[in-house]
């Protein structure tokens, strides 16, 4: 027995030993896969294992393969920190993949000291100005440029054209709006300036705020809430699993408004279990949703069967295709940076963050077009991806792009000014 | 008289018996241990020792301090709590928004004062916040006084904090603290400082603990332990149990407000997600693991429940350096572990409470009693 607690000790070790092998450029990856997100952050990490395998089976990174070093920090900072902490003074890894805004916040003061380079699933406007945060960026469209063009799409496809709010149009009232959203987290309260600000824009009223959380299984008390300020468009910032709950009670409420939803909120999962109840609703989108016809879909689908065949396609969705973009620019930014001089020849950081600032128009993969994701541009002024937000809503039970919005063309002067928001 | 080992020591007065240092053995022991903790940042400086072991000792004193309260009301007085992270909610965000938003005099920010008084007055508030829930601890107890407890949770954190406190400052919810703005006399105590947050806790977790130690010993303390073991019997030996009750609930959140101002310095950033009732959950657990009633237990149990999970992250993240470079297509395996550390926690209550209901502490003290008398210990074997 004691033979056997040895042995099975020792093997242990070397399981956690580190394998410290040449020609490997390590990034770690903070995930949630047990915590308040982890209904968007499961597909994700999936995502993350399968861009990883591809990216090291077609030449990883510059002939270096491409070593993933993927933990869950259960949504909480204290555990992310220390997760952050072993990467760096352990596995010395190159840069760092960090999941939600609580814990990118948190830990944006320490790893811009260590000049660590931190691209985060959090798309929240803070982390954007590189005069406060210059080592993280994001890989998709920002929480704040999302919601603005969310509303403002709303107020001029939704609101100036639809038969439904014909009536209230002509009789000169204003449209208000109303944002359900857990206010403690970090991540769904990030826009909620912005998406007031474009309201005061557009000439819309704003209705009280209603406290949903991120894992709520009932929200009829905030739509019944809701429903006395007569609001024509509810902004949701919450995960699908919330706003599936939230656009579910207002349907069976009858609340009339319509629904506009960040992009961690709007997937096929929401279609699945909204039903007949979301149909309209309108959502944000960092990039194409899975199966698409757009190029490299064909790819992620052949990685999702190739490296987990036991999950079955039909639960797959958006979250694979954005690992693919975040780790196909996490890639194309390594490579560029080791072009210069060789990754592990420290610091690498200030290299890597250069690297992404060199990014103008990028596509996924070198594609163009690849996974849908507007191009992406990074200056050493503004770490804002791009000004451009898909917008996509439920029609017959399906996903359809609705509007491609520029928010930089049109609002130009006011562009420069939302940095940071 | 004293000797090296306890063992053959005899006290003649109930203060030689309460003494801290009873016999140079206990002085030797805990200067020893003054030694080791001191000796972390030496060992990570020469290099012998990753850095990130400084944000685990970190996480683990806070989670002590945290804990502390939780032991005085549940280990000492016998008064359930399940919403203690509200207490510490309170303190952390009393203590950033006075280092904030307070116009301190230049002298006070030159010479690091703001901080350091900024956590006093968490404790006292905290503490204050800590009376309020405990007033029904005057008429309820057991499963009742639960509930009351967790409405503390649930009024503090999603309520108060979140919908009116955190709304001060324009910024929402979450709070960035600046680089440079939490000082302790001349050193600045940010994240970016593991060495000074580590330094700084340790003395936190030395002077909270030296008072619960004091404390337990004194009057109060054992007026506490009465109640604990029946409060009618202390009542009617003329303990006000209403009074000592209300006066737990208040050290117990005082030394809360004190975690939860400390913790502001580790990360820079104070937002409601981060007193979630898991971690009033989490903080019994300690307690449970470590030893009810016990301050060794405490500190025991915070090291258990931050070296599992910190065990666990090793054991996957070396399955994914060894194993998944290899073979990628088993991912699978490590995500599945992950969900393990999840449970491990709540596996591991289940095990001391079938197992060892009296924690690791009752643990050392049959370890410690053994070498007390080793090599000639009784072993009831007979001659």
């Amino acid at each position: 027995m004691i033979k056997r607690i040895i042995l099975l000790s020792l093997g242990f070790v070397l399981l956690c030993t580190p394998v410290f092998a040449q020609g490997m450029i390590k990034v770690g990856s903070i995930n949630d896969l047990t915590g308040a997100t982890s209904d968007v952050g499961k597909d994700m990490a999936l995502g993350i294992r399968e861009c990883v395998a591809y990216i090291n089976e077609h030449g990883g990174i510059n002939g270096k393969k491409l070593q993933l070093l993927l933990y869950d920090y259960g949504y909480r900072v204290p555990e992310a920190i220390t997760i952050y902490k072993r990467f760096r003074d352990y596995d010395k890894i190159a840069m760092l993949s960090q999941w939600g805004t609580g814990d990118t916040e948190a830990l944006s003061p320490t790893i811009n000291k260590d000049q660590m380079v931190a691209l985060s699933d959090s798309f929240s406007g803070h982390l954007c100005d590189p005069k406060k945060t210059p080592y993280n960026f994001v890989y998709g469209t920002d929480y704040s440029t999302n919601a603005r063009a969310a509303l403002t799409v709303w107020y001029e496809e939704v609101w100036k054209k639809s038969d439904k709010w014909k009536q209230a149009r002509e009789s000169g009232q204003k449209p208000k709006l109303v944002c359900f959203y857990m206010f403690a987290s970090p991540y769904a309260s990030a826009p909620i300036k912005a998406i007031k600000d474009q309201a005061a824009i557009l000439g819309m009223e704003v209705g009280p705020d209603q406290d949903v959380s991120l894992v709520a299984l009932d929200a009829k008390s905030q739509v019944l809430g809701a429903k006395k300020d007569n609001p024509a468009v509810i902004w949701h910032g919450n995960t699908t699993m919330s706003v599936a709950t939230a656009v579910k009670d207002a349907y069976g409420l009858k609340l009339e408004a319509d629904h506009i939803v960040n992009n961690w909120g709007f997937d096929q999962n929401l279609v699945r279990m909204t039903g007949k109840a979301g149909e309209g609703v309108i959502g944000a989108a960092a990039c194409a949703f899975y199966g698409m016809d757009v190029p490299m879909m064909k790819e992620v689908v052949e990685y999702t069967k190739k490296i987990n065949p036991n999950v079955p396609q039909e639960k797959r969705d958006i979250r694979t295709v954005q690992a693919w973009v975040k780790f196909g620019m996490i890639r194309d930014a390594l490579a560029i940076a080791d072009k210069k001089e060789a990754i592990t020849a420290k610091p690498a950081g200030p290299r890597i963050k250069a690297a992404f600032e060199t990014f103008k128009d990028w596509q996924p993969f070198g594609t163009k077009g690849a996974l849908g994701r507007p191009p992406v541009t990074f200056t050493d002024t503004d770490h804002r991806p791009s000004a451009e937000a898909m917008l996509y809503t439920i029609k017959d039970g399906k996903i359809v792009l609705l509007q491609k919005i520029d928010m930089k063309a049109k609002f130009p002067d006011k562009w420069a000014s939302w940095l940071g928001w | 008289m004293s000797s090296y080992l306890p063992c053959g020591t005899y006290h003649e007065s109930y203060r030689d018996e309460q003494k801290w240092w009873r016999t140079p053995f206990i002085k030797g022991k805990m200067g020893l241990m003054v030694i080791l903790a001191l000796s972390l940042p030496l060992l990570v400086r020469l290099d012998w020792v990753g850095g990130e072991w400084l944000s685990v000792a970190y996480t683990m004193n806070y989670y002590i301090l945290a804990a502390l309260g939780v032991q005085l009301l549940i280990g000492y007085c016998g008064q359930i709590t399940l919403g203690h992270a509200a207490f510490v909610a309170v303190g952390a965000y009393c203590s950033t928004y006075m280092v904030l938003f307070i116009p301190w005099p230049a002298f006070m920010v030159d010479y690091g004062l703001a901080y350091p008084l900024s956590i006093v007055c968490a404790g006292i508030l905290a503490g204050l916040w800590s009376v309020l829930f405990g007033l029904p601890s005057a008429r309820v107890k057991g499963f009742y006084l639960i509930m009351t407890t967790m409405a503390a949770q649930w009024i503090t954190v999603p309520l108060v904090i979140t919908q009116y406190v955190s709304q001060i400052g324009g910024r929402g919810v979450a709070l960035s603290i600046p680089p440079g703005t939490i000082k302790v006399g001349p050193w600045v105590i940010d994240p970016s400082n593991d060495e000074g947050i580590y330094l700084f806790s340790l003395v936190l977790v030395a002077l909270c603990l030296l008072a619960m130690g004091n404390i337990a010993r004194s009057k109060l303390g054992r007026a506490w332990v009465a109640i604990r073991d029946n409060d009618i019997a202390a009542e009617t030996m003329g303990v006000n149990i209403v009074s000592y009750k209300l006066l737990a609930f208040f050290v117990a959140g005082f030394f809360a407000g004190i975690a939860g101002a400390f913790y502001i310095s580790a990360l820079s950033f104070v937002s409601p997600e981060h007193y979630e009732w898991f971690y009033s959950l989490l903080w019994v657990g300690i307690i449970l693991i470590g030893g009810v009633g016990s301050i060794q237990g405490l500190v025991f149990g915070s090291a258990f429940v931050v070296l599992v999970f910190k065990l666990l992250e090793m054991g996957v993240l070396g399955l994914s350096s060894g194993l998944m470079d290899s073979y990628p297509e088993l991912g699978w395996v490590t995500t599945k572990i992950i969900f393990f550390k999840e449970s491990a926690f709540g596996l591991a209550i289940i095990f001391f409470l079938i197992y060892e209901p009296n924690g690791l502490a009752y643990r050392y003290w049959q370890l410690k009693n053994y070498f007390n008398l080793w090599p000639f210990s009784y072993t009831g074997k007979g001659a």
